[in-house]
């Protein structure tokens, strides 16, 4: 059903309001399928009846979860955000490196959190790996990926990956990382897997949290939009806490922390934008 | 920056534009459209008609305010109706963004002239949007001065081309400026060289002002948050797919903009604003002004 440019924008705001994700006008289309998605499984015919759904004090919190849901499903993919990684390799990356050699710290340690199935936390494993021989010689590497589902982290450790998954990948990496399989599925190579370290973590449990120390970087791309106000503000408090006072803090592509957190500053780069302290 | 150092960043870019043979000089008709304007009593048919005088620029002013920046509710077909749809004050700058195009128009440069023109017309719309959000009360000044910026660079390009392109290579993939890059191998920037030519041609003070500080707004002289307005719009325009197709690499932090802080202090609202919000939305308008920059370019 198509929408019009109102209920569109309409819907655009409500959505970013709630949840820091923007919908440009490009992906009017994108929206418009996943919003018909959820308004057959209602059995609602129109976008303004389904927007009063939305907002309803009974129905709605839980209806726009599963609108969520089905918005960011099949969301994560291997390189998925070029821009955040050319501004990491050219600029983040090196900047690090350098304020470290300089307290004598040879270490680097990076937080994928929501991992998902691990596409994230290993694009950026193979990434440095690329780097061990010169930038990052004699350097320790820590990747640490996280994620609340013990069944989408039983397939970050298994790595073994579908077509989808690889769809934005450079042909380089997929050659070098990756056995292509009979059945059409991708391998990742033993010595990829064992530079990420997958283990389970309920970004609301308190006590944990405040032990996932000093990242010099932490990813956490399209996971917030599933908490509410004050649980996004007391997770994004405990990254605050975690990410070193020269680290880096990326959210998804389309993702804002704009009413969330104002300790953080954002640092511009061309097509995106991350945070520091 | 250091005035010694300014003064002779200045003497040298004096001397490479009296350098230029045929250096362009501002098309007669800017001139006869702005003396007109200058005259109070001023009739909209006189104007009409002398700029009817200038075919090429006739059809851009259609152009322009047929363009997203100006959206009429209906297409205006004619230059009369264009004129009594943009008014006396805004007349004037159309016309000079004319000319200005006018003047570059069919030089082989460095780069290609529609990825500059892409680029200034995003920093004008861009600085018109902040004006507006800060409550400068001059959007248009702030959308003119947006678009004329970097006429430095353009002139680099035109009349400098080789050295400019080698200028271009030895900032790619690296994280220096244009103008750090100039200043080594020119002994000036294009910052100068805008400054001087905006002399030459006589572009009111505010113009020179933005021309010359537009990287550093800390030593504006005359208009300090006209010069904040372009400095920031520039930058945002630099990481939003509005620059020379990536050619230097650009990042920046709001916080430690001085930009920014000029903002802040004439506007305090200001700081409320939703960066990234304003950045989706930025996006967004990438493809209305390349259409435009088209459309200004189809003969």
């Amino acid at each position: 059903m198509s929408i019009s440019e109102s209920n569109f924008e309409i819907l655009r705001d409500f959505i970013y309001n709630f949840c820091g994700i923007y919908f440009h006008t490009g992906r009017k289309y994108f929206l418009e399928s996943r919003l018909t998605r959820r308004m057959e499984a209602r059995c609602i015919k129109d976008y303004t009846e389904y927007y009063k759904l939305l907002r309803s004090g009974a129905e709605g919190p839980g209806e726009l979860k599963q609108l969520l849901v089905e918005i960011t499903t099949n969301e994560t993919c291997f390189f998925r955000n070029t821009q955040q990684i050319a501004a990491f390799e050219r600029q983040f990356l090196p900047e690090l490196v350098e304020t470290k050699k300089k307290i004598g710290f040879k270490k680097l340690r990076i937080w994928s959190a929501g991992s998902s199935s691990g596409e994230e936390p290993y694009t950026f494993a193979m990434i440095l790996m690329e780097k061990r021989a010169t930038l990052l010689k004699d350097w320790i590497i820590e990747i640490i990926g996280t994620d609340i589902s013990e069944k989408v982290l039983a397939q970050a450790r298994d790595g073994v990956y579908n077509n989808y998954s690889v769809r934005n990948m450079p042909e380089f990496y997929r050659k070098k990382y990756f056995k292509e399989e009979p059945a059409g599925t991708f391998t990742l190579l033993p010595e990829v897997r064992k530079q990420v370290s997958f283990t389970n973590l309920n970004l609301f449990d308190d006590t944990r949290m405040v032990f996932m120390k000093s990242f010099d970087i932490i990813i956490c791309s399209n996971v917030l939009i599933y908490f509410d106000a004050p649980a996004k503000v007391k997770i994004v408090q405990h990254y605050y806490n975690n990410l070193q006072s020269y680290g880096y803090f990326f959210l998804g592509q389309s993702e804002s922390l704009h009413s969330v957190n104002d300790k953080f500053k954002t640092v511009h780069f061309p097509g995106g934008f991350a945070y520091k302290k | 920056m250091n005035k010694p150092d300014k003064a002779k960043r200045m003497e040298k870019a004096e001397l490479m534009i009296r350098q230029v043979v045929n250096l362009p000089t501002i098309p007669e008709t800017m001139t006869r459209v702005t003396n007109l304007l200058d005259n109070p009593d001023v009739e909209l048919d006189e104007v009409a008609e002398v700029i009817l005088t200038d075919q090429v620029m006739a059809s851009r002013v259609i152009k322009i305010v047929n363009s997203p920046m100006f959206r009429p509710m209906h297409e205006i077909k004619s230059l009369k109706r264009a004129l009594i749809y943009l008014g006396f004050r805004r007349i004037r700058e159309i016309a000079l963004t004319c000319s200005i195009i006018k003047t570059f128009e069919g030089k082989e440069g460095a780069f290609d002239i529609k990825t500059f023109w892409q680029h200034s017309f995003g920093v004008g719309i861009v600085s018109k949007i902040i004006a507006q959000r800060v409550r400068y009360p001059e959007t248009e000044k702030a959308y003119i001065c947006g678009i004329v910026h970097d006429i430095g660079e353009v002139f680099l390009s035109s009349y400098q081309s080789e050295m400019f392109q080698k200028i271009i290579d030895l900032i790619k993939g690296t994280c220096h400026s244009f103008a750090e890059a100039e200043l080594f191998m020119l002994g000036t920037t294009h910052c100068e060289l805008g400054l001087s030519l905006a002399k030459k041609w006589n572009f009111p003070l505010e113009y020179c002002d933005v021309i010359e500080n537009h990287h550093s707004p800390q030593d504006a002289s005359f208009d300090p948050m006209l010069v904040a307005i372009v400095n920031l719009a520039d930058l945002f325009c630099s990481v939003r797919n509005l620059d020379y197709d990536n050619r230097e690499w650009v990042s920046f932090s709001l916080a430690e903009e001085k930009s920014w802080e000029i903002l802040q202090r004439y506007s305090p609202n200001f700081s409320e604003l939703d960066v990234e919000r304003f950045c989706f939305e930025l996006d967004e308008r990438v493809a209305e002004i390349e259409e435009m920059v088209r459309s200004i370019f189809e003969s």
